[in-house]
């Protein structure tokens, strides 16, 4: 027990530490002149979602892969049961109410997809027919299960982790190209099953200043958030954007505008360093892992945190097209949290697992 | 095939391709935000700073909902919000004990706008009290030069004139949610939650309007550059009669349960009551969490709409499908009659008629009449449990009826048992398809699905698509066949039951102002007490919880049908004498109205 405790990456606990203040530092500048409610709940939610990441600490790996099937089944029921019984959010299903809490079948299946791929290529040899179609159907599935709800966010960040790990599971290019060629018709797909006011966000990033006033308009005033921060920011709390409500959503998807304004590029470098040192970080224990899927497991949850990061803040600063993920750690939302420290917590197992041993493979090691 | 060594060779490369990608991503965000927030940064501080378009939303005004004579069912009233700058108020202390002496807040209240006060930021208006009526804010108004920075404006919010009354069919508003916003819902709206204003939602709401105005850096507004109406939501009249949906209500005093009625011909809902209700106004008005759990936690269950939502069993107005299944399936029984000791022998259980000392001998007529119960256990022997539930299939029940109030409850058709073969199994499936016939057992129905029924009986057995907005054409969703001959005796029966002496509500019914044909129902919510004596003996009080349900459904006038009815009373006792009455109210109002316009 203690031993676990003891062989905990330090460099991880530390940029969380980071991360959280900084964090729920934005979140108070975000929220402070409206309802701050916001802001205790989301003090609890890391006060929940840090127990559950040391009770996942706890959690032998082995465990992890038994579950693999079974985690993603459900998912699957799950995000098939939406389309019938889920909560609609005026024109968008996403929820389904298990009475107590309402649930996010989609969120869980980004993760249960990261375990199902790292077991199946975990345990089989790369670069045969149908080791390749197995993992694509399972990805595909719950993939166009939620572009029907629609949410083009997760659909984009689950099909680009799938992407990244195949390409980590050591297929050959060949294979990887295949996938990639098969993208634009899953992207015409796509198209077709957007709501008109997804294809209005698509368009209006195209072009945003055709449209100023309508569309474009979240991506002009959050630029012009962010660019008004200049280098040193416009201090704590003193930001005019956010204030004056130029801002959409600007306690969830669009809170690093707030960072940036108030904070200036010194605090969105200190964010992006942070980001930054957790990613090479979770890599590295990825690269020393002590079995196959432990590797591929920890880089796929790698890749969503990155994935997420990015697609949140090229939305944000008008170089992708508003999608609506949120900011790690940083953005307002108990589920996005709570999923993502249960991740990190399954990336610190994988640490504290392979302390001590030989990485899977390695030539070095006598197994080989 | 490649061997270990190569495997973790290329796992490896694959890792510092990986985190290649990573670091170029990041360095993308990077170069992005060097060029916004140093390159281009005096641009965007000009456009920050000095000329700044800021868009104010004008709100449409929601549709209002009224009833067929136009009564408005959910309108909008002006009422005022209080907002206070607090950075233009010079001696804060001071001024709010003067508002609060003014306004006459609570000491809670005081705490609130204090406390909210003080966490906001200096130069944006703070909400100090929102839905203030005219007498509230009107010393205000008339002092508001004493007080810098204060500022009253006028607006509206929605209000139901008759609360309780029609809570579940036009339903309530609430302030938007995240997934509303994501929606293009602003902070500041009100959204449909239940009833119809969740199903119309987008026809009343209408679209957002806005106003695009140059701001200084401290938000105050320069000038107006360019307005963009709101498109305002649309009014809807409902196919609703308030006039007889409160004298339903008034009939119902202090009861639970539910009551519809229905145009035979088109398929109107006239009245849509389910009790008990709750005043939807509290929701408008920011309603309390100890109010909410109030109704949550409220035996009564107010937050569910019975006429809709909740499935019932039909007890005897179900004699109506059997009587049309026997007579469907040339039954004899259904033709003949049979003698009614008050009870039915069946292997060694007796299933008892209502009437201890029986109904003697009866045909169909006189069972629907006197509601004669082993007169229908022994038509359902011989019908079978397909041919009971396919009946009531025919008739529009098991299935919804698409009234336009999601969710609704479908009800449920009991169904045979096919895989019980061996011999005392076979009573035991014999006695439950008994009792289905008479409406006893698995099957429930709902009450918008019992009046429908009675419309088809009505009407010669067009199963209509329950409308209820004015003027929409009627959708016919089926027609059942049947012989004119047949549907013309249980009509004649349903009349014998209010208007022939005898008849299980003739002493309700018999006074109503137009002659009404309908059925009793007096559904038992433990299980029949057969041949248990002992039962009578214990001196535990009969609970209100085992009242049995009590129905009454049915259509009048009788000669040329214009209104079919069911009104449910939950644990109401028996159905002639608790939902009777009702009908009755029902019937007298209508007529009432028509006579006053002709």
């Amino acid at each position: 027990m203690i031993q676990n405790l003891r062989h905990m990456d330090k460099t991880i606990l530390l940029c969380l530490l980071g991360l959280m203040t900084l964090g729920l530092l934005v979140l108070y500048a975000a929220v402070y002149h409206g309802d701050i409610r916001i802001f205790e709940k989301q003090v609890v939610f890391w006060l929940l979602g840090m127990s559950l990441f040391l009770a996942i600490c706890f959690i032998p790996l082995r465990t992890l892969g038994l579950l693999a099937w079974p985690v993603y089944i459900i998912a699957l029921l799950g995000l098939a049961l939406v389309p019938l019984i889920g909560d609609v959010h005026m024109g968008a299903k996403r929820w389904l109410d298990l009475g107590v809490v309402a649930f996010q079948p989609s969120e869980m299946m980004k993760w249960a997809l990261m375990l199902i791929l790292a077991h199946w290529f975990a345990s089989r040899e790369p670069n045969t027919l149908i080791h390749f179609f197995v993992p694509l159907t399972i990805t595909i599935l719950p993939a166009a299960l939620i572009i029907i709800q629609p949410d083009l966010g997760t659909t984009l960040v689950l099909l680009f982790a799938a992407l990244g790990m195949l390409m980590v599971s050591g297929f050959a290019w060949r294979w990887i190209l295949i996938a990639l060629a098969a993208s634009p018709i899953v992207l015409y797909g796509l198209w077709q099953n957007m709501h008109d006011y997804q294809k209005g966000r698509v368009l209006s990033f195209l072009n945003p200043e055709l449209d100023p006033l309508g569309k474009g308009y979240h991506v002009i005033q959050s630029s012009i958030a962010i660019g008004s921060g200049g280098f040193w920011g416009k201090g704590f709390l003193q930001g005019t954007q956010g204030r004056l409500h130029f801002l959409p959503e600007q306690h969830t998807d669009f809170i690093f505008a707030i960072l940036a304004e108030e904070g200036g590029l010194l605090a969105v470098s200190i964010l992006l360093i942070l980001y930054a040192i957790l990613i090479s970080r979770m890599l590295t224990i990825a690269s020393h892992a002590h079995s196959r899927f432990a590797a591929l497991l920890v880089t796929g949850i790698t890749s969503i945190f990155i994935l997420y990061a990015f697609i949140n803040i090229g939305m944000v600063s008008g170089i992708l097209p508003v999608v609506g993920v949120p900011l790690p750690f940083i953005s307002y939302g108990g589920s996005a949290l709570l999923t993502m420290l249960a991740a990190l917590a399954i990336v610190m197992r994988v640490a504290i697992e392979s302390k001590n041993q030989i990485p899977w493979q390695r030539p070095s090691s006598p197994l080989s | 095939m490649l061997n270990q060594r190569d495997v973790r060779l290329r796992f490896e490369r694959r890792m510092w391709l990986f985190q290649a990608a990573v670091f170029v991503l990041l360095a993308i965000l990077l170069f992005r935000m060097v060029n916004l927030q140093w390159l281009q940064h005096e641009g965007f501080m000009l456009q920050a700073e000095k000329n700044r378009i800021n868009i104010v939303p004008i709100l449409p005004t929601r549709g209002a909902i009224s009833d067929r004579n136009g009564k408005g069912l959910a309108v909008n009233v002006v009422s005022y919000r209080l907002t206070l700058i607090p950075e233009r108020v010079q001696e804060m202390k001071q001024t709010l004990a003067q508002l609060n002496a003014l306004m006459q807040w609570t000491p809670h209240q005081f705490k609130r706008i204090a406390k909210r006060i003080k966490h906001a930021r200096r130069d944006r208006p703070v909400l100090l009290a929102d839905k203030l009526t005219w007498q509230q804010v009107a010393p205000l108004s008339a002092r508001l030069h004493r007080f810098p920075g204060l500022n009253v404006q006028a607006g509206t919010h929605r209000f139901y004139p008759y609360k309780e009354l029609t809570s579940h069919l036009i339903g309530y508003l609430s302030l938007a949610r995240s997934g509303d916003l994501k929606a293009g819902y602003l902070h500041s709206e009100y959204v449909g939650r239940s009833g119809l204003e969740r199903t119309m939602e987008t026809r009343l709401h209408g679209t957002l309007g806005s106003q695009q105005e140059e701001v200084d850096a401290r938000g105050r507004r320069i000038a107006v550059m360019k307005q963009d109406p709101p498109k305002m939501g649309e009014d809807i009249r409902l196919s609703i009669n308030v006039d007889v949906q409160q004298a339903a209500a008034k009939a119902m005093t202090g009861r639970t349960g539910a009551v519809v009625v229905m145009d035979v011909h088109t398929g109107e809902v006239i009245s849509l009551l389910s009790l008990p209700g709750i005043d939807t106004n509290q929701f408008t008005l920011g309603l309390e969490q100890q109010q909410w759990q109030a109704w949550l936690e409220d035996e009564r269950r107010p937050l569910l709409n019975r006429t809709t939502q909740a499935a019932y069993p039909p007890g005897s107005t179900w004699k109506m499908v059997s009587g049309f299944a026997g007579l469907r399936h040339h039954i004899p029984l259904a033709t003949g009659s049979t003698f009614c000791p008050g009870y039915v022998e069946l292997a060694d259980r007796r299933l008892r008629c209502w009437k201890r000392t029986g109904h003697k001998r009866v045909n169909l007529h006189q069972a629907i009449m006197h509601s004669c119960d082993v007169y229908f256990y022994e038509l359902g022997d011989k019908l079978g449990m397909e041919s009971l539930s396919e009946e009531g299939h025919l008739w529009g029940f098991g299935e919804a009826t698409g009234i336009p109030l999601p969710p609704e409850s479908r009800g449920h058709l009991a169904s045979g048992l096919q895989t019980l073969h061996n011999g005392r199994k076979h009573n035991w499936y014999r006695g439950i398809t008994m009792i289905t016939a008479i409406g006893q057992g698995q099957t429930t129905v709902t009450p918008i699905q019992m009046a429908r029924f009675a419309a088809a009986i009505a009407n010669g057995g067009d199963i209509l698509k329950p409308h209820l907005e004015a003027d929409q054409p009627p959708e016919i969703i089926r027609h059942v066949d049947l012989k004119s001959d047949y549907l013309k005796r249980i009509q004649e029966a349903m009349f014998a039951v209010a208007n022939k002496p005898g008849g299980t509500a003739y002493s309700r019914l018999r006074h109503a102002a137009w002659h009404i044909a309908g059925k009793t129902g007096t559904a038992q919510v433990i299980a029949m007490a057969q041949d248990d004596d002992k039962k009578k003996k214990s001196k535990i009080p009969e609970l209100d919880r085992h009242k049995d349900h009590a129905w009454f459904m049915g259509y009048a006038p009788y000669e040329n049908p214009k209104i079919a009815f069911a009104i449910f009373v939950e644990h109401g006792g028996h159905g002639g004498s608790a939902a009777g009455p009702v009908a009755a109210a029902i019937v007298n109002t209508m007529a009432e109205q028509e006579e006053a316009s002709p």
